[in-house]
């Protein structure tokens, strides 16, 4: 029999996931009141900051720590995948397809079980992916932001509006995505509610990985027991 | 603020009995009439009157009876209305104590108040009274740009506001009649172009100095150039002001003007197009026309390359032609972000929908 729980994730995953939480929030809470400049409460939010000059300023700071984030998030994984410490269990396969349209069938009635997953489902690698795409996007279009005379010198002008339009909007989008999706899937989703600890404390019950990342589970298990049966 | 000041100035004005009642009441019940001149003119009609001052300037005190009736205030007012301090003196009267020539219309330019207390109490707002308080007589009064027994109506024709700031700001005029405000307003009467006061105000002329001031500039500006009906007129566009907003420049201008005591580091609206030298942007010494862009970007921005400039949609709204790859980036996210905040909502909704209702 195994332990009641697993490991999920490593001391360094979670702080960098809360590394992460808190810099998302503060390049939101300055960045979404400088697109939104007129409405009342973004000059709430800028004058808590002490002006536009102080908003930009943290919000300039969060964004260097977000791209040092980003930085020792892919040297870290690139020298751990080298050092074969870590499968790339993250990187979307064809399975992931086959796995949407499973779930939608499912959700739609039309398949009496979901599909089974392995260490992380499709929606998590679309997450996953889509604030990696999403901070690639904001780190090259902020730094075009930060730095538009340096950039034109060789670059064209026109480059920095469309900077600009970029970061305003792709801002916009993760924000929203992390507001609406990963919301749900860590606290409101029924299956978690009210918050899915497992980021936080590293661990998560056997049940739940046996419903939801029951291949993982298999893998574990067997591993464990191979030396026992050699 | 308005409040505060209007009742300084009513404290002020407390020797005058109409005190409650507003400019255009008091007007309406203060004056005589106007009654007797002939009296008064006996003496200040003759053309040599005069006296010399302790300044050992001579005050010319003649009065042209004509001129006078054929001013705004002429059938409405009788002398002592405003040289009050002679009512009921008859054929002669004292001497006044003024030394020079100048206390002498300042002082008098106080009469004003008791039936024009609105427009006097703006005026105690205005960088003018704020230098005269200092005891500086050169700043202007009302007489200096309404005249005293000439008054006119004010504004006619529209010219006569500039010239008559002239009067002192004769280098600022000079600049402002060359710019294509000016040349439409002195040359043409154009009624659209702003005078001085369009600007600067008539009464409660603030200093132009302050930061305060100059971040209303947009604003200032915008009040016609952002007027769609205007603008068209002209065949200019009127997208300029929301374009400026938009822009790194126009925001930061906008959130500034929030904060108490900011100076603006940004570009305004002046600070590429000039401020009297106002020139049309397509004429050859424009600062704004394409070729000399990158000097004044340069103002700001001493190391900027000659790519800079067009860093700036020079108020053009993002479009297939004028700046491509901005239009096109905006077009991506017009359908992304639907399409995939839709799809998130979507998702979530058949999820709750097959666990917790048809389970």
């Amino acid at each position: 029999m195994t332990s009641e729980f697993i490991q999920r994730f490593t001391l360094r995953q979670r702080i960098e996931h809360v590394a992460v939480m808190l810099t998302f929030t503060l390049l939101s809470v300055t960045g979404l009141p400088q697109k939104f400049f007129e409405t009342g409460w973004a000059r709430f939010l800028i004058s808590l900051f002490g002006g536009v000059g102080g908003t930009r300023l943290v919000h300039r700071g969060a964004g260097i720590v977000f791209t040092l984030l980003v930085i020792w998030h892919f040297g870290s994984a690139f020298v751990d995948v080298l050092a074969r410490k870590v499968k790339l269990t993250i990187v979307p396969t064809l399975k992931d397809f086959a796995d949407a349209i499973g779930t939608l069938r499912y959700y739609l009635g039309m398949a009496p079980k979901q599909p089974t997953f392995d260490r992380f489902d499709y929606k998590q690698k679309f997450e996953y992916w889509g604030l990696v795409m999403g901070g690639i996007i904001m780190v090259a279009s902020g730094f075009l932001l930060l730095y538009p005379i340096f950039f034109t010198q060789l670059l064209p002008g026109e480059i920095i509006p469309a900077a600009k339009m970029a970061h305003s909007n792709e801002g916009l989008m993760a924000v929203l995505t992390i507001v609406i999706w990963h919301m749900y899937s860590a606290h409101l989703n029924p299956d978690v509610f009210p918050i899915d600890r497992s980021i936080f404390t590293g661990k998560i019950s056997r049940e739940r990985m046996h419903h939801e990342h029951p291949l993982e589970l298999a893998r574990i298990e067997a591993d464990r027991n191979k030396p026992t049966e050699s | 603020m308005k409040p505060i000041l209007l009742l300084a100035a009513s404290l002020l004005l407390s020797a005058a009995p109409a005190l409650a009642e507003t400019g255009e009441e008091a007007r309406a019940s203060r004056g005589s009439g106007g009654g007797d001149v002939e009296g008064c003119v006996e003496c200040h009609g003759d053309p040599d009157l005069e006296v010399t001052l302790e300044s050992g300037e001579t005050k010319k005190l003649h009065v042209d009876k004509d001129v006078f009736l054929g001013s705004r205030h002429g059938g409405k007012l009788s002398c002592t209305d405003c040289h009050v301090d002679l009512k009921g003196s008859e054929g002669g009267h004292p001497e006044k104590p003024f030394k020079t020539s100048r206390e002498f219309v300042v002082r008098y330019s106080e009469q004003c108040r008791s039936c024009h207390s609105d427009h006097y109490a703006q005026t105690l707002d205005s960088v003018h009274h704020a230098v005269l308080e200092k005891g500086n007589l050169k700043a202007a009064v009302c007489a200096d740009c309404h005249g005293a027994h000439d008054v006119g109506r004010p504004g006619e024709p529209r010219a006569s506001i500039s010239k008559t700031c002239a009067k002192c700001h004769s280098d600022i005029f000079a600049t402002y009649s060359a710019s294509v405000h000016g040349t439409a307003l002195l040359d043409r009467d154009n009624p659209d172009v702003p005078t001085c006061t369009d600007c600067h105000q008539s009464h409660a002329i603030a200093s132009p100095r302050t930061g305060a001031w100059r971040l209303q500039t947009p604003d200032r500006c915008g009040a016609c150039h952002g007027d769609e009906q205007k603008m068209k007129k002209y065949g200019l566009s009127n997208a300029v002001l929301k374009t400026y907003l938009s822009d790194f420049h126009g925001t930061t201008a906008s959130l500034q003007k929030a904060e108490p005591g900011a100076n603006p580091v940004v570009a305004l609206c002046t600070d590429c197009h000039g401020i009297h030298d106002i020139s049309k942007v397509k004429d050859p010494g424009s600062r704004v026309l394409q070729a000399n862009l990158v000097k004044t970007c340069q103002k700001c921005h001493p190391e900027a390359s000659a790519n800079f400039p067009a860093a700036w949609m020079s108020h053009y709204e993002p479009s297939p032609d004028k700046s491509p790859l901005v239009y096109a980036v905006k077009l991506f996210y017009m359908f992304m972000v639907p399409f995939v905040i839709g799809g998130l909502i979507l998702q979530i909704g058949l999820h709750l929908w097959r666990v917790v209702v048809k389970r």
